[in-house]
């Protein structure tokens, strides 16, 4: 007797119905860049897939004061967006950066978040940009910032029920400045061993509302708030970006693993963020 | 809303050809082709997405099909090494690579002329540094890069003599 059960719903009402009625039995499969692959090295045995691949979850629309990324849109679409490369660059920058040609086009930008890892290119970059995330469910919908999105490796704020519908990026940061720099073992197809993405409006050399984003270098992707928050409203020169790059350095919270040491990623978050700034603001 | 037992039906055409094949809910495009269709040149290297052996095109578009979940394939279109040879003729990048020696071992080299393909067919004209961007998730363990980069860029040269 098969109790397993796939589904491959054709609208979004449909996909919310089998997440209330399955609950914690069902694994949301879109790209399967993550989770197929657990499930070939046996992490993982769902009894029940919702694929959410043909449920119109894919597009980027421009909606006056935001820009919406559909969850299943995956690395290439975004690449490919004149929108997204116009708009905001970091991202298209930072997705870049992701995998290889052919994890790219499979891999989905909610599927790299809702997976969880600290590690997330696509997290880092849209942690400096301020966005946030359309989670729905059969009863409710409801926005979370990206920085409140991440609890742990592996979990998230996303109810069993629920699922990422979509990707809010606030348009105030379009012709933002920006860098973004990802640190692996090679060059090509490699997990982060730091990732780096700031974002921040400048006048001359005076600094706003600037947003320092690190990956790979705490239990989840974080923001150096108190090391953005030393930038504000200040001419940015080599001595405030010194100080800024220790901050941001002490703000984190990195591991020994088989990919580098806790030391040497708290050393590099502190070059990679003053080189971004050294960058941005030459 | 239609429901799907696993073990179920799903109908595929792969290289030209129409198959109706029986899936579990956690086959893989992968063992589809291998094991059901016995289509061997996709190979099973890491498993997990990372190697290329398995490179594959779905509907046109370059895939890993160890961790294309073959349940979402229905209905769909494969391409691999097999269905690019015309009858008594190989592809130009089957051709290159044996006489310029880019295959060793040859585990690899189904998904190298998968990325290949891939690349040519969207720039017809890459530079060195593109084609190794291109098959950037491509691993050959001989480490034979060179000759399967000189392989790809030889065949966008014969494809622009043939163009001009």
């Amino acid at each position: 007797m098969i109790d397993e059960k796939f589904f491959s719903p054709h609208d979004l009402g449909e996909t919310c119905d089998l997440l209330a009625l399955y609950g914690e039995k069902a694994h949301v499969l879109a790209g399967g860049t993550g989770l197929m692959a657990m499930i070939n090295k046996k992490q993982l045995s769902p009894k029940v897939l919702i694929y959410i691949g043909e449920c119109g979850l894919t597009y980027i629309n421009d909606n006056g004061d935001t820009l919406r990324i559909g969850a299943t849109t995956s690395f290439t679409d975004l690449l490919h967006s004149s929108r997204i490369k116009e708009k905001v660059p970091l991202l298209a920058e930072a997705v870049s950066h992701i995998g290889s040609p052919a994890i790219r086009n499979m891999g989905t930008v909610g599927g790299n978040l809702a997976i969880g890892s600290p590690a997330s290119d696509s997290a880092t970059a849209l942690l400096a940009l301020g966005a946030s995330l359309n989670l729905i469910s059969k009863t409710e919908t409801r926005i979370v910032g990206c920085d409140d999105f991440f609890i742990a490796p592996g979990q998230t704020v996303l109810r069993p029920d629920e699922l990422i519908q979509e990707i809010i990026i606030p348009k105030t940061t379009i012709g933002a400045k920006w860098g973004y720099r990802k640190l692996g073992r090679r060059k090509g197809q490699s997990i982060s061993v730091v990732s780096a993405a700031i974002c921040c409006h400048a006048v001359g050399t005076k600094c706003n509302g600037a947003r320092i984003a690190l990956g790979a270098v705490a239990p989840t992707p974080v923001l150096a708030s108190e090391a953005s928050s030393l930038l504000e409203g200040e001419s940015v020169e080599k001595d405030l970006i010194d100080k800024v790059a220790k901050k941001a350095a002490h703000e984190i919270d990195p591991i020994d693993d088989v990919r580098s040491s806790a030391w040497y990623r708290r050393r590099v978050s502190e070059v990679l963020v003053k080189r971004l700034l050294l960058q941005i603001f030459s | 809303m239609k429901e799907v037992l696993s073990l179920a039906m799903i109908e595929l055409k792969v290289n030209g050809l129409a198959y109706k094949t029986e899936v579990r809910l956690k086959s893989t495009l992968l063992e589809v082709l291998r094991e059901r269709l016995g289509i061997t040149s996709p190979k099973m290297g890491c498993n997990e997405g990372d190697c290329g052996a398995c490179s594959v095109l779905l509907n046109g578009v370059f895939v890993r099909a160890c961790i294309t979940n073959a349940l979402t394939c229905n209905g769909k279109e494969v391409i691999t090494v097999e269905g690019l040879a015309q009858p008594g003729e190989i592809h130009p990048l089957q051709k290159t690579f044996v006489e310029l020696g880019a295959s060793q071992c040859g585990f690899c080299i189904p998904g190298m002329i998968i990325a290949g393909k891939d690349l040519l067919d969207q720039n017809p004209n890459p530079s060195r540094e593109e084609v190794k961007r291109g098959i950037s998730g491509n691993l050959c363990r001989c480490t034979g890069y060179q000759k399967i980069v000189d392989s790809i860029i030889a065949v966008s040269r014969q494809m622009d003599e043939k163009i001009s």
